[in-house]
Formats: structure tokens, C-alpha cells, sequence
């Protein structure tokens, strides 16, 4: 025991054991205490300017702040797009842990709104993670508050208020305004404002077409933040600039009584001022409100929108091409004037013209004037007043078709009105080298024929016509067509496109007649008073009618199914003394131009003449 | 027999006695804590400064109520209180309170105590009587086996709520006095060897989340976002501190909460956050200056006991302050240990207070000399 018991103590007296074994203890600890002297002397002095770093990165992020996009006001200076105040949820990743989870949290409280958790997650994951994702668009003050008072539970999410716009003037601009919608993928590189997930950009009319100068500038802010990442201050910022005004040349009440005009037709009207070219109207119909593409538009609305055969979506005055049919009439004439045909010589009509073509059985092909009975002698006067086929498929003949697609395309047929709307569409004017090109096949004659009388390849648009009809008006000045102030635009060009000005006398009269003096094509739809309007009817064939058909007697418009039955046409000026208005209206299917078209633009001359005479823009700039 | 008066003068006279400089640095790193509290509140007086205060003034009535016992009825109850703070911590299982997964608490008359913060002292003072009453030429069962018995005992339960950091401080408290009171070294060398050896086993029993902790100090980077996260946002608030500190009440971390539980065992952090190395550097001294001061004071005892007493108690507060502060400078795995007199912690209070008492009392009663008993 004694010796076991002296292997275990170790064999100094207690005492000074004590001491010694304190002792060592002693520079133990004091060794210790120099390891975490050391420790913190690395960490803190050592390793300061990256811990520092580190620790800003923890507390400082960064926001982007959402530009007001810019206000589009009409002619008189009424805001049409404006933005509201929207109520609207949002999820920053940095700010939380778990987004599914805040998520489903969310969905629980709002559980009527339509959140697709999946496609947000996708979302979330492939943007920065400081940069806000909209979960929900625009909520009603009830669920905002519902959000508010139950913030604690939606870690990472907010409600915010937003902008939203609104377009004040509802369907019968939707077209020409268009609206705004999500930045899709195709857009994001092009738009900054994509660095922002609940920022919109115009997708159609002057919303499309002027985004860049509507969508206004990001701001920023760099914030400090919690451990659970809500803002506790803003450190700095830059704030965004709100986008640029835009005015249109369009007089929205004008524009609102085109549209209630064309209610329950399919169709489209184009106002411009003959003297300086600016579009005071271009109504569409049917239309939509384009106020529920601010909130989430449900597929179901969409897919109607999308599948309606009266295709609510198109913008008619510049997406819809049309043949012109007997409106091309008094350009065809300005042509025939060009190469030297006299107005005075008359042509005789039987009601069809025949030219050769060995392909048929009979050895000639039949061009019908619309007058089965035919017209008589018609001199060009006569033959634009009562709308002559024959006529025209005379002259056509004679001076060719590339003189007649030279003079149309010289008043702007053919071609783009405004450029910057990418849904507009530019028409065909077709001559020998374009049917080469296009078709690969030589021109014939009688396509000349089909020319003449503004069918066949012939296409135009609404806009276009009025534009055409226009500068023939003013005394052939070339003018440039203004759906937007600019101020770099000048008002008219320097240059004359007509060659000789007593042939626009002639054309004129001609006009005045067709709807003034009995048996023009548009007399029943004269305007009795001082101001006048004068204006040529077209009617344009969607299908080619048959040998047969013929024989068995035309069947009616009104007894064929919409889709086959003619288009309407219109195009017309006023007043008739000192022009200042020149119109286009197209009724798809409408029937004829004279039944559907003129009374439409009738009623538009009516009420420029009593309300609108001294139209003119009431500038906005200066606000 | 008892005299008022002779009481009342004994009273006096030990108060006079007291060491007034280490209470002077108990008061001092106090106040340190008061201050870091009232910056962690945002100014609030009245939330956690205010308890601390209570509690440190509940503290300090512990510290003179253990002065004032005679050493002789303290070595005389040593067993005694040794074996109640055991039973309280065995009936934790029964009577406990839950908090965070683990079982630690235990209230006594609305009082939520922790049980396992006293034991690390009255297993001092159960071992410092122990070895105190032993011979020179006890055999190997009495010198090594019983003392072993009476440490592992109370490192089992406290293992069992579980809360692995105080065990280990606990068992690290115990085997300290082993070595104080002389025990040969090569059992120490034998002992560390069989430790090492036996860790792979000793992983079998941790719990998931000890496991992780572990896991992630050696590597914080493996899980930023859960338990590296704490140790990363520590270092980072400790190391952007710099020299002098971001000031007082402007520490990003703390303020924004990126630290984690910086009331309590993160406290050191926010310290270093807002007054820099300058201010840990100070912190370290008036710790280093109390453990020395309370070494000195431990030698000048005449009985072993007092001296086998004060050096645990001593060496128990440096592990406290090793420990915790290793663990928020990322040296340490993090194992919840608070850092004493400052933390926020009611338990920790007033056992450190306890633990003082009794070093004071052995050094008030320094010249007495207890007989070795028959235990």
C-alpha cells in the first residue's frame, strides 16, 4: 500500500507541491491568454480590411427604384396613359431564408390570388438576389392590409405601392395607345428597366413604338439591412427619372366618336389634316379594354381576345391590309392625266371589257364593270363619279401598269405610314418587276386590268388611303405623316408631287360630284349645308367570282356569310371649298362602299364640320 | 453562549478583511457588461441592463452570505452541498424545464436555476475536501478512482440534458484540482492518451447537432448559413471591428443582428465589434488581472483545503473565459458557455458570485487550519 500510494503522490512535501503545480498552471493560463491576444490581434488588425468588407457586404444591399413611366396626352393635352397607385407583393431571396416557404405562408393568407408558387421559385432563382420579384400585381386595399398585419409570418416579402397604368379613354384607343405588360425574355437585353422583375414596357401602338422615351430612367438605392434583411436605412440613392411626355396628333373625343361609329362593325377609320398631316384619329373596331392587362389577364380572356373572328387585337388601320377597289380610282385618273390622256375623252362602257387569253376555251377573258348594264360613254369625270369599271380598265391598259403603281407609290401606297409601329404593315402597289421578284412570273395584262380598278395584288391600309388622299388634296404637298409631336418635324414638305395642278381640278370635281350630284356613287350620303364633303366609294372583292356565279345571276351581299361578303370602302374630304380633313373608312365585309363605308364617313365630316372645324393642338409641353 | 455584539464584530471585521481589489474587478467587469447590455438593447435601460443588475446585486448578497459562514462549516457541509446539487441536478429529468431541445433548468420558488452552473464549484469544494483529507500514501482506489467517481458523476448527468460545453467544463474544472493536488503526471499522460483513443467511440453518442458543431469549426465555410453561420458572423463583427472599435452603440453586426445570441454567450463579439482590439485587449486584462489576483490570494491560505479550493474556483473562471472567448474567436468549437460577470445569465451569476465567495472566504480565513477528518 505504502509503496503504491508513494508512486501516485509525487514525492515532494505537499506544500511546496502546491506551489509549484499553481505555478504551472499559471504560465499555462498566461500562454493562453497570449494565444487569444494573438488570436484577436489577427482577426482584428490582420484581418481587418476584409472582415470590414464582409461586414458592409452583410449590412448594405442595393434597390433598384421604378421610373414613372411617362404621360401620353392627346391633341387638346388630355392624359390618355396615365399611371396609378397599384397595391403589390413582392419577394427580395436575400431577405429570407426559406422563400417556398414564405410562399405557401403567403398563399394561406391570400388564398383567392392567383400565385404560382413553382413558376416564382423559377423566377427567384434566376434573378440576383437583391432584386424583387412580383409575386402579386395589383390587390384590392382589403388584401394589402390582410398582408400588412401579417407581415411577420411572409419573411422576405412586401407589400409595396407601385405604379399601374391606366388608360383614361378605355377601348376606343387601345389600339392606337396600346398597353403595357411584363418584359419578356426578347426584351430584357434591349431594356434596362429588365433589371427590375415588375417593371412593364409597351407591348403595342405608342406604348411599343415609344418605349424607350416612355420608360424613363432606374434609380437606386443602396440601403443597410438586418440579419433578417429588412431595410433599416437608406445610405444613398439615386433617384429615377420619370419617362418623357408624349403628345399625340389625335383628338381623342374625335377619335371616341370614330370608334362609337364603328361599334358592332368590323372596321377602321383614319382622319388627317390635309395641310399638315397630322392623324387626328385612328379608330379600330372591335376593341378591348386595354385596362386588364395591368392586372394578370386571365388565359381565358386572352385566349377569346386571340380566337374572336372579329380579331379585337388587331389594329385595322395599319395591321389590316385591303385592295383598295374604286378609292385607287382617282389616282389611277392622276396617272392616265400624267400620260397624257384627256379628261374629256370618253370611253364606251357595256357593262364588261374583254382582252385576249389563248388559255380559255373562248379566246377571251371578261372583265365586268359592277354594272351589269354598263355606262355609256363615260369621259374621266363621269367615270369617277359613277365608279366606271370599263373605263378604268381602259386607261389601265393604255398607260401601263408601273405608271399606275409610279403615281400610287409617289403618295405614299405601298409603304409604311408611321415606320415606328412594328404592327404596321406597308400594303402592296405591284408592278411588272415586283410580281418577277415576289411570284417569279411575268406580268399580264390582265392584271393590269384588275390593277386599274384597285384589286388584284393591290393592298393598302386605312391610314395609308387617307394619307394618299391627302396629299392629293392639298395641291400635291408632300406631306409628313404626324402621329406624335416632334418638333423636328416640319409641318409640310418643300416638295410638290403633283405634276401639273389643273389635273388635281379635274380630280376634284370629279370627287365633288360623286358625292354631291345625283347618281355619284356616295350622293345618298351627301352633307347638305356650307361645308361639304366629296369623296370616291370603293367596294373590294375578298374571293373571285365565278363564270358560273355569273350566269346564275350575283347573289346578294347580305345573302353570303360575313367572311365572303365585300369589303366597304370610303375615302373622302372636307370641306369641299378650303379642304381640311381627309378620311378613310374600311368596313370588312361591310357590303359596298357606298352601303357601309360613306355613311360612316358621313357622319365623321358632320361632326368635324360642327364641332371640330378649327381643330389644333393645345400644346403641353410648357407644363 | 452567542454574544450579539461578538457576531455582529466578527461580521464587521470579516468585510473589513475582504480582498477590495479583486472585488473592485468583479465590480469593474460588471459594469463592462451593464455597458455592452445597454448597447445591445438600443439604450433600454430597463430590459436587460436592468436584470443584470438585479441579478449581480443578488450575486453579491451570495458572495457576502458565503463570507460571512465560518470556513470550518463550509468544509464541514462540503459533502453535503455537493451531494444536493447533484440530486438537483438528477431531478432535472423529473421536475426540469425545457428550453431549445434541452433540459437545464429547474425552477425553485418562480426562480429558473440552472443547476449544472453550481455544480462546477461544489464539485470543487467536494474535491478540495476530498484531497484535503486523503494521506500522502492513500492507495490507488482512494487517491484516483473515488475522486474520479466523484467528478465523472456529475459530468454524466450534465452530458445527459444534454449540454456537452458545461461538462466539459465541469470535468475540466475536476481534473484541474487532480493536478493541483499533486497527483503524478504520468496519470495525466496515460489519461489524454486514453481520451484520444477513445473519441471515435465517444462520436457515437453526440447528438446530431453537437456533431455538426463540431464539424463546422473545423470548417465554417460547410454550412454558412446554419451552425457556420454563427462563427462567421462573430468573426466578422470581431475582425471589422479593427483596432479601435466602430464605437460604442454602432456595431453593425450587433445592431442589425447578425449576431447570433450576443446577449449572452456572443457577447465578447459585440464588445470587440464596438471598441476594437484596444477594448478586447483591456477586457483580457482585467480578466487576466482577477485570475492572478485570485491566485495570489489562494496561496496565501494555510490549509490545503482553502488552497485546493480557491485554485479551482480560479481555475474554473479561467476556463470560463478560455473557452468562451475561444469559441467566438473561432478557436473553439461553439458549445454555449457564457462569459462570466458580463453575459447576460441569471445562473451563471450567481454560481460565479458563489465561487468568489468562497475564494474570498478561504482567503479571510487564511491563517485557520482544519484537521484532516475521517470522512
Amino acid at each position: 500500500m505504502k509503496k503504491s500510494g508513494k508512486f501516485i503522490f509525487q514525492k515532494y512535501d505537499t506544500e511546496n507541491l502546491i506551489n509549484r503545480r499553481a505555478a504551472l498552471v499559471t504560465i499555462a493560463q498566461a500562454s493562453v491568454f497570449s494565444l487569444l491576444v494573438g488570436r484577436l490581434a489577427y482577426l482584428q488588425i490582420a484581418e481587418n480590411s476584409n472582415y470590414k468588407k464582409l461586414s458592409d457586404k452583410n449590412r448594405i444591399t442595393h434597390r433598384f427604384l421604378e421610373p414613372e413611366r411617362g404621360i401620353i396626352f392627346d391633341l387638346q393635352g388630355r392624359p390618355m396613359a396615365i399611371n396609378k397607385q397599384k397595391y403589390e407583393i413582392i419577394i427580395i431571396k436575400e431577405e429570407t431564408k426559406d422563400v417556398e416557404r414564405s410562399l405557401v405562408n403567403l398563399k394561406s393568407i391570400l388564398p383567392d390570388a392567383n400565385i404560382e408558387i413553382k413558376k416564382i421559385l423559377k423566377e427567384v432563382n434566376l434573378r440576383k438576389k437583391f432584386i424583387p420579384i412580383g409575386i402579386v400585381d395589383d390587390l384590392t386595399w382589403e388584401d394589402f392590409s390582410k398582408i400588412n398585419v401579417n407581415i411577420h409570418k411572409l419573411e422576405g416579402i412586401y407589400p409595396q405601392i407601385g405604379f399601374k397604368r391606366y388608360y383614361t379613354q378605355g377601348e376606343s384607343h387601345s389600339h392606337l395607345i396600346g398597353y403595357v405588360s411584363q418584359i419578356n425574355e426578347s426584351e430584357e437585353k434591349s431594356n434596362p428597366l429588365s433589371k427590375l422583375s415588375t417593371a412593364k414596357a409597351g407591348k403595342m401602338g405608342v406604348e411599343k413604338a415609344k418605349d424607350a422615351i416612355l420608360r424613363g430612367k432606374l434609380g437606386n438605392k443602396n440601403i443597410e439591412v438586418n440579419a433578417s434583411g429588412r431595410e433599416i436605412r437608406e445610405l444613398d440613392r439615386v433617384n429615377s427619372v420619370q419617362g418623357n411626355y408624349i403628345q399625340l396628333t389625335i383628338d381623342s373625343e374625335l377619335q371616341k366618336f370614330c370608334y362609337e361609329r364603328l361599334k358592332g362593325l368590323s372596321g377602321s377609320v383614319s382622319v388627317i389634316n390635309v395641310k399638315n398631316g397630322e392623324f387626328y384619329a385612328l379608330a379600330s373596331s372591335p376593341s378591348y379594354d386595354p385596362n386588364i392587362f395591368g392586372k394578370s389577364i386571365s388565359n381565358e380572356t386572352w385566349e377569346n381576345l386571340l380566337s374572336d373572328k372579329y380579331k379585337p387585337l388587331i389594329n385595322k388601320s395599319i395591321s389590316n391590309q385591303y385592295p383598295p377597289g374604286s378609292t385607287i380610282k382617282p389616282f389611277v385618273a392622276l396617272a392616265a392625266l400624267e400620260s397624257g390622256v384627256s379628261h374629256k375623252e370618253t370611253f364606251f362602257c357595256d357593262g364588261k371589257h374583254l382582252i385576249e387569253d389563248t388559255s380559255l376555251d373562248s379566246g377571251y377573258k371578261t372583265f365586268h364593270c359592277w354594272k351589269k348594264e354598263g355606262h355609256g360613254n363615260v369621259d374621266m369625270k363621269e367615270a369617277i363619279k359613277v365608279s366606271c369599271d370599263v373605263y378604268f380598265y381602259q386607261i389601265a391598259r393604255r398607260i401601263g401598269i408601273n405608271k399606275i403603281a409610279e403615281v400610287c407609290k409617289r403618295y405614299g401606297l405601298g409603304e409604311k405610314v408611321f415606320k415606328s409601329f412594328y404592327e404596321e404593315k406597308s400594303g402592296v402597289v405591284p408592278n411588272k418587276q415586283w410580281k418577277l421578284e415576289n411570284l417569279g412570273s411575268r406580268w399580264m395584262v390582265g392584271e393590269t386590268l384588275s390593277a386599274g380598278i384597285g384589286q388584284g395584288y393591290f393592298l393598302t391600309t386605312t391610314a395609308q388611303l387617307s394619307l394618299a388622299l391627302a396629299q392629293l388634296i392639298n395641291n400635291g404637298n408632300k406631306l409628313y405623316p404626324k402621329l406624335i409631336f416632334d418638333n423636328e418635324i416640319p409641318n409640310v414638305y418643300d416638295e410638290r408631287i403633283i405634276a401639273n395642278p389643273s389635273y388635281l381640278k379635274i380630280i376634284k370635281n370629279a370627287l365633288y360630284e360623286a358625292t354631291n350630284s345625283p347618281g355619284g356613287t356616295s350622293y345618298r350620303s351627301r352633307i347638305i349645308g356650307n361645308y361639304k364633303m366629296a369623296g370616291k366609294t370603293g367596294t373590294s372583292q375578298v374571293r373571285a367570282i365565278s363564270i358560273k356565279e355569273r350566269e346564275e345571276g350575283l347573289i346578294k351581299n347580305k345573302d353570303l356569310p360575313w367572311e365572303k361578303r365585300d369589303h366597304g370602302l370610303f375615302i373622302g374630304y372636307g370641306p369641299t371649298t378650303d379642304p381640311k380633313y381627309a378620311v378613310s373608312v374600311i368596313v370588312e365585309h361591310g357590303g359596298s362602299g357606298s352601303g357601309s363605308a360613306a355613311p360612316i364617313a358621313s357622319d365623321i365630316f358632320k361632326y368635324l364640320f360642327e364641332k371640330k372645324i378649327n381643330l389644333k393642338r393645345n400644346e403641353i409641353f410648357n407644363v | 453562549m452567542f454574544n450579539q455584539n461578538n457576531i455582529y464584530n466578527s461580521a464587521f471585521a470579516k468585510l473589513q478583511s475582504v480582498n477590495y481589489l479583486l472585488l473592485g474587478l468583479i465590480i469593474t467587469l460588471f459594469f463592462v457588461g451593464l455597458a455592452a447590455l445597454f448597447s445591445i438593447s438600443n439604450g433600454d435601460f430597463n430590459s436587460w441592463p436592468l436584470k443584470h443588475s438585479q441579478r449581480f446585486i443578488l450575486g453579491l448578497i451570495v458572495f457576502f452570505i458565503v463570507i460571512l459562514f465560518d470556513l470550518r462549516i463550509i468544509f464541514g457541509y462540503a459533502y453535503v452541498i455537493f451531494f444536493l446539487s447533484i440530486v438537483s441536478l438528477a431531478i432535472i429529468p423529473f421536475f426540469g424545464v425545457e428550453s431549445n431541445g434541452a433540459t437545464r433548468w429547474i425552477n425553485i420558488a418562480g426562480i429558473s436555476l440552472q443547476p449544472s452552473e453550481f455544480v462546477k464549484y461544489t464539485l470543487i469544494l467536494a474535491l478540495a475536501k476530498y484531497f484535503h483529507s486523503i494521506n500522502n500514501n492513500s492507495s490507488f482506489i482512494k487517491t484516483l478512482i473515488i475522486p474520479l467517481i466523484i467528478t465523472i458523476v456529475p459530468v454524466l448527468l450534465v452530458i445527459t440534458q444534454p449540454d456537452l460545453g458545461t461538462a466539459l467544463i465541469i470535468l475540466l474544472g475536476g481534473i484541474s484540482l487532480f493536478w493541483i493536488s499533486g497527483l503524478n503526471y504520468k496519470y495525466f499522460i496515460v489519461g489524454v492518451f486514453s481520451i484520444l483513443c477513445s473519441l471515435p467511440v465517444l462520436w457515437q453518442y453526440l447528438k446530431d447537432y453537437q456533431k455538426d458543431r463540431v464539424l463546422t469549426f473545423f470548417n465554417p465555410e460547410r454550412d454558412p448559413l446554419g451552425n457556420g453561420y454563427h462563427i462567421m458572423q462573430s468573426k466578422i463583427a470581431l475582425g471589422s471591428g479593427g483596432i479601435f472599435g466602430k464605437g460604442y452603440m454602432e456595431g453593425t453586426q450587433s445592431h442589425l443582428n447578425f449576431l447570433p445570441e450576443m446577449q449572452t454567450d456572443f457577447i465578447f463579439t459585440m464588445l470587440g465589434e464596438e471598441f476594437g482590439f484596444i477594448g478586447t485587449l483591456i477586457l483580457l486584462f482585467i480578466y487576466a488581472a482577477l485570475i492572478i489576483t485570485s491566485i495570489r490570494l489562494a496561496l496565501k491560505s494555510r490549509s490545503l483545503f482553502s488552497k485546493y479550493l480557491s485554485l479551482g474556483v480560479c481555475n474554473v473562471f479561467f476556463i470560463y473565459v478560455f473557452v468562451n472567448i475561444g469559441m467566438v474567436t473561432g478557436l473553439l468549437p461553439v458549445v454555449g458557455v457564457p462569459l462570466p460577470f458580463i453575459s447576460y445569465g441569471g445562473s451563471s451569476m450567481l454560481a460565479v458570485m458563489f465561487g468568489f465567495g468562497l475564494l474570498m472566504n478561504c482567503y479571510i480565513n487564511r491563517n485557520i487550519i482544519i484537521e484532516k477528518t475521517n470522512y
